[in-house]
């Protein structure tokens, strides 16, 4: 990606104050976290439920 | 005597304080003089409290002439990982970006340190966050490994495991998100639990990642660390992830070897999903070979592969810690060190389904982990796949985020126990893993501490600190 690219989409994450220097990482950092996402699964049972619970709150 | 004092252990200073023959200042003011003396080598500490430190221990000193004895834990000092809050102690993380961020509550892991007698040496040393470093463009130094300060120490806990590895103190609390107690366990031949996820109250530290965060006790040796885990567990209706079960003895079954056990043995892990160093792999096979000869039964154990799980937590991880840091990130990018941005920058273009996919996975990885173990007692695995680098090896310290097994099991919550099995030709320590079912925290103890007395790794200290 280009530097002006990386701003950019900085920039739409709401980034705006990342240096040069910074947004060369962001690019470094992307490239290994999109090595993870690509290992997700996409074709999870679709009522496979996730490991996060909430519970209502009841009267105290 | 004060130069004796540097690598007592909890148990065995406990029966000294107990019985009057060492005094609670005593201790704290060799383990004062020794911090004074040898930190500046390894900067295992943020912030000492020696006022505070002195003021417990003289208390301790009254109650136990008293006949007052809390316990175990009364009159030993320790330290706690610089992202849990001391009230009227900044709570830095490391990180210019809380400096003078001075907590006003006790965490209930510390609260509970202090009304079991003991007594806070202070802050220690971690990775930015708990998540970048080591790093040499943050206020405090990184943290340096006492059995050669040119190799890393390991982190996130790194000034706990550096601390205790010098005889600092010995005790120390770290915490573990995908391993921060366990890689400096490894890496400075200490033991770390990571309890059951639940097991130790969360409220009170700088979060990570909410759903992954564990707090765990540090120390030098496995019948210190249940005495430890046996003053921070237990409910806390305050933490929502808190578990309401029963805490039981963890020293019970110390002394009941290992004969009987079922013992698991991951060798994908190590030999297949990622090679281990040769001494790493070397290490743990001598530890399977151990517990066979002390009668446990030894059986292969298949998992999903480390790199599901590494990458199910990377991205539970990233997500979550993004999401604590982007208003930080957004305004003053420039304040963190550059690991730490680098670290945490990621989790900014992870899509909510991305994580909603990996929390999901989660518990298909969880469930396929707890059917594994179901007709074993323990597992035994790598820690680290490498033993210590060097702390100026940039490519190998990159490395250490993929070369371990430890985020497996903080996917699954389950309790995993990090000790010393024996040295790399490098003279760096090498370890082993123990992971068992959830809530079988004393089981793990009772197998690593028959390991311990066959082998004595944990007695073995840094060349030049002993004493």
């Amino acid at each position: 990606m280009t530097t002006a690219s990386l701003r950019e989409m900085a920039h739409a994450l709401g980034l705006d104050r990342l240096t040069d220097a910074h947004l060369a990482q962001f690019e470094h950092t992307l490239e290994i976290v999109a090595q993870h996402v690509r290992r997700l699964p996409r074709d999870l049972p679709p009522a496979q439920e996730m490991a996060l619970i909430f519970r209502a709150k009841g009267p105290a | 005597m004060m130069s004796e004092l540097g690598f007592l252990g909890i148990a065995e200073a406990s029966d000294l304080l107990r019985a009057k023959k060492l005094s609670p200042v005593e201790l704290t003011k060799a383990l004062l003089e020794r911090i004074d003396r040898l930190d500046k080598n390894y900067n295992a500490f943020i912030a000492v409290t020696p006022e505070a430190a002195l003021a417990a221990a003289r208390q301790a000193e009254a109650e136990i002439a008293a006949g007052r004895w809390r316990g175990p834990f009364h009159g030993i000092p320790y330290a706690l990982k610089d992202i849990i809050d001391v009230a009227g102690l900044p709570t830095t993380a490391h990180s210019k970006l809380l400096q003078g961020n001075v907590a006003t509550e006790d965490a209930p892991v510390g609260a509970r340190l202090k009304a079991a007698g003991g007594v806070l040496l202070g802050k220690l040393s971690t990775h930015e966050f708990a998540i970048g470093g080591p790093s040499f463009d943050l206020p405090w130094p990184p943290a340096r490994n006492p059995w050669n300060r040119d190799y890393f120490a390991g982190g996130s806990s790194s000034g706990s495991g550096a601390g205790l590895a010098a005889g600092l103190f010995p005790a120390a609390l770290g915490t573990d998100t995908g391993g921060s107690v366990r890689n400096p366990a490894s890496q400075c031949g200490i033991t770390g639990m990571k309890a059951t996820y639940g097991r130790v109250s969360r409220r009170g530290l700088l979060p990570l990642a909410f759903s992954l965060d564990h707090v765990g006790p540090m120390t030098r040796d496995v019948r210190d660390n249940a005495l430890m885990l046996q003053v921070i567990a237990g409910h806390d209706p305050g933490d929502p992830a808190s578990a309401d079960e029963p805490v039981p003895d963890y020293t019970a079954s110390l002394g009941d070897g290992a004969k009987g056990l079922r013992v698991g043995v991951i060798r994908q892990f190590y030999a297949k999903d990622i090679a281990a160093h040769p001494e790493m792999a070397a290490a743990v096979e001598a530890a399977v070979r151990c517990f066979a000869e002390a009668g446990a039964e030894i059986r292969e154990l298949n998992l999903p592969p480390l790199q599901d799980f590494s990458a199910c937590g990377q991205v539970i991880m990233l997500a979550e810690a993004y999401a604590v840091h982007e208003r930080w990130l957004k305004e003053r990018p420039e304040d963190y060190g550059a690991r730490g941005r680098e670290r945490l920058l990621a989790g900014a273009a992870l899509r909510a389904a991305d994580y909603i996919q990996a929390v999901r996975w989660r518990l298909q990885l969880r469930d396929a982990a707890a059917a594994a173990f179901r007709d074993i007692d323990l597992a035994l695995t790598v820690s680290s796949h490498d033993p210590a680098c060097r702390i100026d090896d940039d490519a190998a310290l990159a490395a250490t985020y993929s070369r371990q097994a430890r985020m497996a099991f903080n996917i699954t919550g389950q309790p995993a126990l990090v000790i010393p099995a024996g040295f790399a030709a490098s003279g760096m320590p090498l370890s082993v893993q123990l992971v068992g079912r959830p809530f079988t925290e004393a089981v793990l103890y009772r197998a690593a501490a028959a390991y311990e007395a066959a082998t004595g790794w944990s007695k073995r200290h840094p060349a030049g600190l002993a004493g």
